[in-house]
């Protein structure tokens, strides 16, 4: 599903070369669960900018879907986010003149598909806002916003889910109610999941960590089954 | 794609996201639209007016009778045409007799305008539009006195006789012959024929009156331009009032540039708003792109939202300034030229358009930022577009509005004008922003901790600060020119007719009857600008060479020099006269053997004269030299008698000389010109006061038009000013909130926002003053012909005016806004 190789960044800053990231060789399969994890500046999120094809790396090669994203254009990657991708974010990126309705239509009116509002409505309902599709994000809580966000993420039925630290704006108790959703429907539609945290307890939820320290992975090892790290995450609450 | 962006554009309309967009392009097109009408409409009134001095759109002069198949085509094609036959004749009665210009009739007269005509001399008359009876004529007042008739009696008119019907108070086509000694008739043009009065070779001119609607009239005015021989003359409204035309024109200019200032104006309001728009856009841009959106795609979006905003834009402000002008010209239609003319297609419709251009040009480079913005920008929120380079905004600006300019003005001096004027501006403003940046440091290390956090806003987003000290700036620079210009106009205009102007003329007066003439003067409490002798004489040599052999073929044709000059002495320079070469002679040297003589200027450079050429002078059959030591340039509008030439106090003496007087005589005292009449039949009285009532109410119209368009762009460049302050609100708002947050008191934030609005007001205020100044002047010596003028009175207004709008304004807008809690405006940004 996602493959890097030797994926390098290195930025210019104030006449110096700085290297954010370094020979970063990675293989995602389909429908796994992975977190990055690491302290700020490790190189988490330029990662994930990367393996979404958001920017392009100064060296290596990043293959998402079989589509080699270092050798394409900006508009080509964004055709291939339009197909494949889906987005979570910390700030939630929610459009402030759209209703919450509104903003998870717009992926499904992206990729042209019918039942759009249908589609939509269902999701919501899945994310437990029934009652909120005709508000605007400045009337919903933080925890809504990043509900309406999951689903407008898994909208358009993306093969691959980023979510940047998608509860690093919430407190705990709206943090598990959404990672629970995320992983909850993640699991029903079969999704890949690439997740950048360094939220613990959030990562252990997935098969896989990746550690990132100064640029470089340090560790990548597969975590207890997906069912067992639930079943811990329950049995703590 | 476009239910999509018909979803996104019902979206940012509820969310408010077009609004200040909309509202600046509807006042563009509102103020194009408006101005543009009521320009139109008032400058075709006065072309009506002035062609009411002629009598006519157009007059066709003729040496030679006049095809009547060309008549017959100007008929066909709709046109009024009156023909006419205008000669000199001599009226007699008795054992008087006077010298007359006749001027006869086939048809209505005048076409434009009306005639006036009264049953006794020197009485209000009746305004009518008609031509007299075979059989009738009618006289100038002062023909009555020397031939001794009244209305009603006959006199002798060739080998037929005509009853005396009418007296004309006023008549069309007066202005250019107010010193045509011989006085008017008017006699139907069958008289002519019956009097045996023309024979062959006797000196007649053929004229035609023409007039009618501008599409029918234009195209038979051009076919008769390409038909007509050299001897033959076509005159428009305009060139038949000497005295208007100036006047009318330098109004003209004055309109179209409102005009003009409006697309700037326009232009501003939009760029400030659409920049705005776009920056508020980056966010969704960014969020489309994540999603998957291509940059063709997004582009396609917002070229959307663009059409619709330009297409509601346009036809709001179509709709709010048609409205608007008929509002206008029905308020102070007691001020305006009158009949006013109904509203034209062609403003309105260059209004509408020039809305979706100027939107075109000043919006679009905002426009195609939106889709550039990296789609990184969602885990990066400081990343803006790649910024277009700034010529290629600058050029796209600037040349739609040189386009927009052209397509209204029509003057590519005047366009170019503004143009230069905008480069200039452009230049301030960086200057002026190096200016607050240094002024920044400066405060910093100096002022109070408010004064200086309210600077750090102005200096943490320069760009948007130059735009907010640009839009402001070009709006009090637009304002203050306007302003300036129209005082210079009204002030020109006051002293073109300055109150108590002579209104009557009287020449031929001889030498023994100039005492007597004073007293009866005196009598009546008249006062006279001073009684100057007249020559008769004829130029007929120049430097010990006759004319023939000095002047080549076509300066032997001026007219100056084929016929007899009325020349004069006198001591000082004449009021209207301006020496522009050599010095007027000193009381001190009085004329020895040679004379001194000053020229009119045009007449020297038609003849090719310089200072120490010798004249020579033939009057009453002896010789006179005379040295020209100095030009002039003579003002031919000021109602004044001229001189063509001048000789110094002596130079004329033992020659034969009549007088000639001038005062100023209101309609009640004019009983005192009979007593005249009688006491001195001989002398010849010349009445201006109806023409110059006429041209003073033209100028007052005029004046109106001119103070009435000049407030509404201040009114539209006060839109602009707060369509600005509507846009920067918002920011201002966002960091007095984090303030108040932070924990600020309110009288810190206050202080803070007012030395920001302070100090953007006295930058906006002195790149006002130094445009407004720089504009003016090029416009005065450009297009007004006006000699430099400094203003150093608004150098401290303006700025203070810019200082108080700028802050009362942008107080008010936000001070309700402060008192809303902190975490609600927080959660909205």
């Amino acid at each position: 599903m996602l493959r890097t190789q030797e994926l390098t960044k290195t930025v210019n800053s104030q006449g110096q070369d700085l290297t954010i990231l370094s020979d970063v060789s990675l293989t995602v399969n389909e429908q796994d669960t992975v977190a990055i994890v690491g302290v700020s500046g490790s190189g988490k999120s330029t990662l994930l900018s990367l393996l979404a094809g958001l920017d392009l790396p100064s060296g290596g090669e990043v293959h998402l879907a079989g589509e080699p994203l270092h050798q394409l254009d900006e508009d080509e990657r964004a055709a291939v986010r339009a197909q494949n991708v889906g987005f979570v974010f910390q700030s939630f990126h929610l459009l402030p003149g759209l209703s919450a309705l509104e903003n998870v239509m717009l992926p499904i009116e992206l990729k042209e598909q019918d039942r759009a509002k249908e589609r939509a409505t269902e999701l919501l309902e899945k994310v437990g806002l029934k009652d909120r599709l005709q508000h605007y994000p400045n009337q919903l809580s933080g925890g809504e916003q990043q509900r309406v966000a999951i689903a407008r993420a898994f909208a358009s039925e993306p093969k691959i889910l980023f979510a940047d630290e998608p509860t690093g704006n919430l407190d705990t108790k709206n943090g598990n109610k959404v990672s629970d959703l995320l992983f909850d429907l993640n699991k029903q539609l079969g999704t890949t999941l690439v997740l950048v945290t360094h939220d613990d307890r959030l990562a252990e939820r997935c098969q896989r960590i990746v550690r990132l320290e100064g640029g470089k992975v340090v560790a990548d090892n597969a975590v207890a089954t997906q069912t067992e790290a639930t079943q811990a995450a329950t049995a703590e609450q | 794609m476009l239910n999509m962006a018909l979803r996104t554009f019902r979206r940012d309309w509820k969310a408010g996201e077009v609004k200040v967009l909309l509202f600046a392009l509807t006042i563009a097109v509102m103020a194009m639209v408006a101005i543009g009408s009521i320009t139109d409409r008032v400058h075709r009134a006065m072309g009506e007016q002035s062609s009411e001095f002629l009598g006519a759109d157009y007059t066709f002069e003729s040496p030679r009778p006049i095809d009547d198949a060309w008549i017959e085509r100007g008929r066909n094609d709709g046109l009024e045409i009156t023909r006419s036959q205008s000669f000199a004749t001599v009226l007699s009665s008795d054992d008087n007799f006077q010298l007359v210009s006749v001027r006869a009739l086939d048809g209505k007269f005048p076409l434009k305008g009306t005639i006036e005509i009264a049953e006794k001399p020197f009485t209000q008359g009746v305004v009518q539009q008609a031509q007299p009876k075979a059989g009738t004529i009618w006289l100038e007042p002062r023909i009555l006195g020397v031939l001794g008739v009244e209305v009603g009696d006959t006199i002798d008119f060739g080998s037929i006789q005509l009853t005396v019907d009418g007296v004309i108070v006023a008549a069309p086509g007066q202005a250019s012959e107010v010193f045509n000694v011989a006085p008017k008739v008017l006699i139907h043009i069958d008289d002519v024929e019956k009097a045996n009065i023309v024979q062959e070779g006797s000196r007649l001119e053929h004229i035609l009156f023409i007039a009618g609607e501008p599409a029918a009239r234009e195209p038979y005015i051009q076919w008769l331009k390409s038909q007509k021989n050299p001897t033959q003359e076509i005159t428009g409204g305009k060139e038949g009032t000497p005295a208007l035309k100036a006047a009318l024109e330098r109004a003209e200019t004055f309109l179209r540039l409102a005009s003009l200032i409006s697309v700037v104006l326009a232009g501003v309001a939009i760029a400030v708003a659409a920049g705005r728009y776009s920056q508020r856009h980056f966010d969704y841009s960014a969020i489309y792109r994540c999603l998957g959106m291509q940059i063709r795609q997004v582009h396609k979006l917002y070229l959307w939202q663009l059409l619709m905003i330009g297409l509601i834009g346009s036809g709001l402000g179509l709709a709010l300034g048609l409205g608007l002008q008929s509002l206008i010209i029905n308020q102070f239609s007691d001020y305006l030229p009158k009949p006013m003319v109904g509203i034209s297609l062609a403003p309105v419709i260059t209004g509408s358009l020039s809305g979706l251009v100027v939107l075109l040009g000043f919006a679009l480079p905002s426009f195609l930022q939106i889709a550039k913005v990296p789609p990184l920008r969602v885990l990066r929120k400081e990343l803006l577009p790649r910024a277009m380079s700034s010529w290629v905004i600058y050029l796209l600006s600037i040349g739609v509005m040189a386009l927009l300019m052209w397509w209204q003005s029509n003057s590519l001096l005047l366009v170019g004008i503004l143009l230069a004027v905008a480069v200039v501006t452009y230049l301030l403003i960086r200057l002026i922003a190096w200016f607050i940046f240094k002024i920044g440091v400066w405060l910093g290390k100096r002022g109070s901790l408010p004064v200086r956090f309210g600077v750090g806003q102005l200096k943490q987003y320069p760009a948007f600060t130059i735009s907010q000290i640009s839009a402001f700036g070009l709006a009090f620079i637009i304002m203050l020119s306007t302003v300036l210009l129209r005082s210079e106009l009204l002030s020109e205009w006051q002293s073109q007719l300055p109150e108590g102007a002579p209104n009557h003329f009287l020449v031929n007066v001889q030498e023994q009857e100039v005492e007597p003439l004073e007293s009866i003067l005196q009598e009546s409490g008249v006062s006279t600008k001073g009684i100057y002798p007249m020559v008769r004489g004829r130029v007929v040599g120049l430097n010990d060479m006759t004319l023939e052999e000095a002047l080549d073929e076509n300066q032997q044709r001026v007219g100056a020099v084929r016929r007899e000059l009325n020349l004069t002495w006198m001591a000082d320079v004449p009021e209207a006269n301006k020496v522009t070469q050599g010095e007027w002679w000193s009381e001190s040297d009085v004329a020895d053997d040679r004379a001194e003589l000053s020229v009119g200027e045009e007449l020297a450079q038609r003849l090719g004269l310089e200072i120490g050429d010798v004249l020579k002078f033939s009057i009453g059959g002896l010789e006179v030299e005379g040295e020209i030591t100095n030009l002039r340039s003579i003002q031919w509008d000021s109602f004044q008698p001229n001189f063509f030439i001048i000789f110094e106090p002596g130079g004329l003496d033992g020659f034969p000389a009549s007088y000639i007087t001038s005062f100023h005589l209101p309609v009640e005292d004019k009983g005192v010109l009979n007593q005249i009449l009688r006491e001195m039949p001989t002398v010849t009285i010349i009445e201006l006061d109806a023409i110059m009532e006429q041209v003073q109410s033209i100028l007052d119209q005029v004046t109106m038009a001119v103070e009435f368009i000049m407030l509404f762009v201040l009114l539209a460049g006060i839109a602009v000013l707060y369509a600005v302050l509507q846009v920067s609100r918002e920011e201002r708002l966002l960091s007095a909130t984090l303030l108040k947050a932070l924990g600020a008191r309110k009288k810190f934030i206050r202080a803070s926002i007012l030395a920001e609005l302070i100090l953007l007001g006295a930058f906006s205020g002195v790149l006002g003053v130094i445009g407004g100044e720089v504009l003016v002047n090029i416009l005065y010596s450009q297009a007004f012909d006006i000699d430099l003028v400094l203003h150093p009175w608004y150098w401290l207004w303006v700025p203070m005016i810019s200082v108080g709008f700028i802050g009362i304004v942008g107080w008010l807008g936000l001070r309700h806004l402060l008192n809303q809690p902190a975490h609600q405006v927080l959660r909205e940004y």
